[in-house]
């Protein structure tokens, strides 16, 4: 067994050029705002510009396969890209896009071979952002129930619907969108999935006001919308995965969101809480001095070990491709109910301070107060704690009588 | 023994919820939200009208001469609004300050004001080394002639962009004992020097206050120099139980918000209210709100029959805190998505739950205080 993460002599060296191209192509401008709700359109622009030089090199999907626009590389160097990237605060792919993280594995698994070569390089090469469109007001965490219709037209798909909770800030090029296709049809047997071009006419959408968008993992979205399908003509070449086999392709999905594709980044918000306790001073002393801080400030180191190192293993056992059942939901319920737990203690640690990100009076920069508001908001995003609970039972072989299997990933 | 309301604090409690639904239904307490104070002239001038900013005060100064458990019920009204602005820090946690450190005059001079909403009270405590003891008080005021100089930050001050007059807390005096030496000032928010800001974040109404070289002359001090210490503590624990009524009018409205959504909202093809996990949320919820109304409400009988009171009323604050705060935990885990979505409610009450958090103490500080009183 080895935690470390050893490097090769050619691994050290792609470090290097990895790192020099980060250097050369990450302009200051482009840090992450405080708040993802204040990502201004030029900073997104910067992004998806880093995102397209990095799909030209095969870096922003390294390890799907290369005759589709990624990288082909072994898990190894895309640790070490991702690792670089972390250093600038920033993950693969560098701007919301989980119609393009968790829709290209599905893609991968479920597309016709003519699919993976129309849909695929775009989103690997980063130059289509993708939205998911799952959840309806009507349809939660019950997704099977989805209400979206689909009807076939010749050779296209007739939609009408409504999406919600969806997309992000700055728009989208496609929508990963799940919809029934058989009203009539059995539940798990009725369901389709679509790649939507967001410019056909009839979407449209309306914000949501919220506590904060955040939570669903990766770049932050920054904002959420109602998205609204009105006899939008869809082709039927967009249906991917077949007619009525959405639910299958959806386990592929919901796997990676629920947890399934780990992470080897730590949890910032308890070093940056850490650091700020080592430095600012109340009473004439460092507050990482005082021995309640002391006992709080180790109960979120706690929290954040815990969370990495599920996140690590999953990691492993995602591309080492290892069976998994539980691991999934697992790594997502902890980094939820940790969420909550760290939140509470960084108020009791820190007063009202914890809740404010006045210029004057806040030495974390707004870090620790927007903190706050999307530790409540993130229990929700991709399966709520009682959800992931659920999940994590089935898997376990409790609750049902035949034991769940996790679902299938790249 | 009986637990129940008499008949005529029943009919103010009816009074105080009609008034809530009629006049501060959801989009009106939503707008209030938006606004610096917390409140606007129109809503503050009804509750003027209502006589519920003098409750607390005596009638002789121009108050309702209610009662700290009338005024409760009132309080728990307001914050199942939840309905924001100064009412609390002025017209109880103010006055009462005013009450039991000023001298006859100055209530005189004063409370009438405070009762009839023209004059509005703000506590000036609580300081850039945060906290609710005697010992935080830090700032001094220098004595110039027959005047006072005040010089000094006072922050996470509650509503004070709302108020008329300043309840500042200074020393006048020095020595190891940090209950010795505090003195209030009354300062009129207009004085040169004065300056007050709203502090930006996820809270309500909560502003940096500076003293700059502000001049004011020794009337300005309530009651005795040096002395206010045993008065701010009376004041303290008569008030802080009215805000533990706030807190639990908050946490019951939360409790039914999330019964008649779990009633309603079907996922599975039934009510959520059937999943155990989201049962669970909602019991946790209505232990914090029970816990929270019966620590409160003896804490304040004990008070208004003279009865010792002090670690009861430590009990409740830090019981009706840390419940209000988890409460709007649960009740977002039982909403999910629809919760966060500030036009829906629930975020008034979350975010009432984090900016009373601390007000007059948080938990651990009143635990603290608890352990002391059981000589621990
Ligand atoms: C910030 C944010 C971002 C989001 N981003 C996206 C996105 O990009 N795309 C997208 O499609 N969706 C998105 N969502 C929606 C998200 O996936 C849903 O909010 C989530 O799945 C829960 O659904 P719901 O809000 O309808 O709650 P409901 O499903 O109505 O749940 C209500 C309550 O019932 C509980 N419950 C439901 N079923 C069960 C059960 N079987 N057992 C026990 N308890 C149960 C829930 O746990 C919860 O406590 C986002 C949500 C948020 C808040």
């Amino acid at each position: 067994m080895d935690f470390e993460l050893r490097y090769t002599p050619e691994q050290e060296a792609f470090r290097k050029e990895v790192r020099a191209f980060l250097e050369a192509n990450i302009p200051p401008e482009l840090e992450e705002p405080v708040d993802p709700a204040n990502l201004s359109y030029e900073q997104y622009l910067m992004r998806r510009e880093l995102g397209r030089k990095l799909g030209e090199r095969g870096w922003l999907f390294p390890t799907f396969p290369k005759e589709y626009g990624g990288g082909g590389l072994p898990m190894e160097l895309a640790v070490i890209i991702e690792e670089e990237l972390d250093r600038y605060g920033l993950s693969l792919p560098p701007y919301y896009n989980t119609g393009g993280t968790l829709g290209a594995p599905c893609i991968l698994v479920w597309g016709t071979e003519e699919q993976k070569r129309y849909f695929l390089p775009p989103i690997l090469k980063g130059e289509v952002r993708v939205w998911q469109l799952l959840t309806e007001p009507g349809a939660g965490s019950d997704l099977a129930s989805v209400k979206t219709l689909a009807v076939r037209d010749g050779d296209h798909y007739i939609i009408n619907g409504q999406k919600t909770f969806v997309g992000s800030l700055h728009g989208a090029d496609w929508m990963w969108t799940i919809v029934c296709t058989d009203p009539n049809g059995r539940r798990h047997e009725n369901l389709s999935w679509f790649m939507i071009p967001a410019d056909l006419p009839g979407i449209s959408m309306t914000p949501l006001d919220l506590l904060t968008a955040g939570g669903e993992g990766g770049a932050s979205p920054g904002a959420k919308f109602t998205v609204y399908f009105d006899n939008v003509r869809v082709p039927a070449f967009n249906l991917v995965g077949g007619e009525n086999n959405g639910w299958k392709v959806a386990t592929t999905h919901l796997e990676l969101e629920h947890g399934g594709a780990g992470s080897i980044r730590r949890n910032r918000i308890v070093d940056r809480l850490i650091e700020y306790c080592k430095t600012t001073c109340r009473n004439g002393q460092p507050l990482s001095k005082d021995p309640d801080i002391r006992d709080l400030l180790v109960e979120c180191y706690i929290d954040a070990e815990i969370g990495r190192l599920f996140n690590l293993r999953n990691y492993w056992l995602r591309h080492t491709r290892r069976p998994r059942t539980y691991e999934g939901p697992q790594a997502s319920l902890h980094r939820k109910v940790s969420g909550l737990r760290i939140a509470e203690a960084i108020v009791k640690a820190l007063g009202p301070y914890a809740l404010t990100n006045d210029p004057a009076w806040d030495p974390s920069g707004g870090h620790l107060e927007v903190f706050h508001r999307a530790s409540i908001v993130a229990t929700h995003p991709g399966g709520t704690i009682e959800i992931q609970k659920v999940i994590m039972a089935r898997r376990i072989g409790i609750g049902r009588a035949v034991r769940e299997e996790a679902g299938t990933v790249v | 023994m009986d637990l129940a309301l008499t008949e005529s604090q029943e009919m103010l409690k009816s009074a105080a919820r009609t008034f809530m639904e009629r006049e501060c239904p959801r989009q009106v307490l939503l707008d209030l939200d938006r606004t610096e104070t917390g409140i606007s002239p129109e809503v503050w001038g009804r509750l003027a009208r209502m006589g519920w900013l003098g409750l607390a005060i005596p009638a002789e100064y121009g108050g309702e001469g209610a009662g700290l458990l009338d005024t409760a019920v009132v309080y728990e009204q307001l914050g199942r609004g939840p309905l924001g602005g100064p009412h609390f820090s002025s017209a109880v946690l103010g006055a009462q300050v005013v009450l039991e450190c000023g001298t006859e005059d100055q209530r005189r001079e004063v409370l009438p004001r405070v009762a009839a909403g023209e004059d509005i009270l703000a506590l000036a405590y609580t300081e850039p080394d945060y906290g609710w003891g005697p010992e935080s008080v830090k700032m001094t005021a220098r004595r110039d002639g027959t005047d006072y100089i005040l010089d000094g930050v006072k922050l996470f001050v509650h509503d004070a962009a709302a108020a008329t007059h300043l309840l500042c807390v200074a020393r006048t005096g020095d020595g190891s004992d940090p209950t010795a030496g505090l003195s209030v000032f009354l300062v009129d928010r207009s004085e040169p020097g004065v300056s007050v800001r709203i502090m930006s974040g996820f809270m309500a109404g909560l502003c940096e206050v500076r003293f700059d070289g502000v001049r004011v002359p020794a009337g300005a001090v309530l009651g005795e120099p040096g002395t206010a210490w045993s008065g701010l503590n009376r004041a303290f624990l008569k008030a802080a139980p009215v805000l533990c009524a706030y807190k639990v009018g908050g946490i019951e409205a939360v409790f039914e918000m999330s019964v008649s959504y779990s009633q309603t909202r079907v996922q599975f093809g039934q009510p959520i209210g059937r999943f155990q996990r989201v049962q669970d949320h909602i019991i946790d919820i209505v232990n914090h709100l029970d816990a929270a109304r019966w620590t409160t409400y003896e804490a304040i009988w004990k008070l208004e029959t003279g009865r010792p009171a002090e670690a009861s009323v430590h009990l409740a604050k830090a019981v009706a805190s840390e419940g209000f705060y988890r409460a709007c935990n649960s009740a977002h885990e039982v909403h999910a998505g629809i919760g966060s979505v500030r036009n829906y409610g629930l975020v008034l009450y979350t975010k009432a739950s984090r900016s009373l958090y601390n007000y007059l103490g948080d938990p651990k500080f009143h635990k603290r205080r608890l352990a002391h009183a059981l000589e621990l």
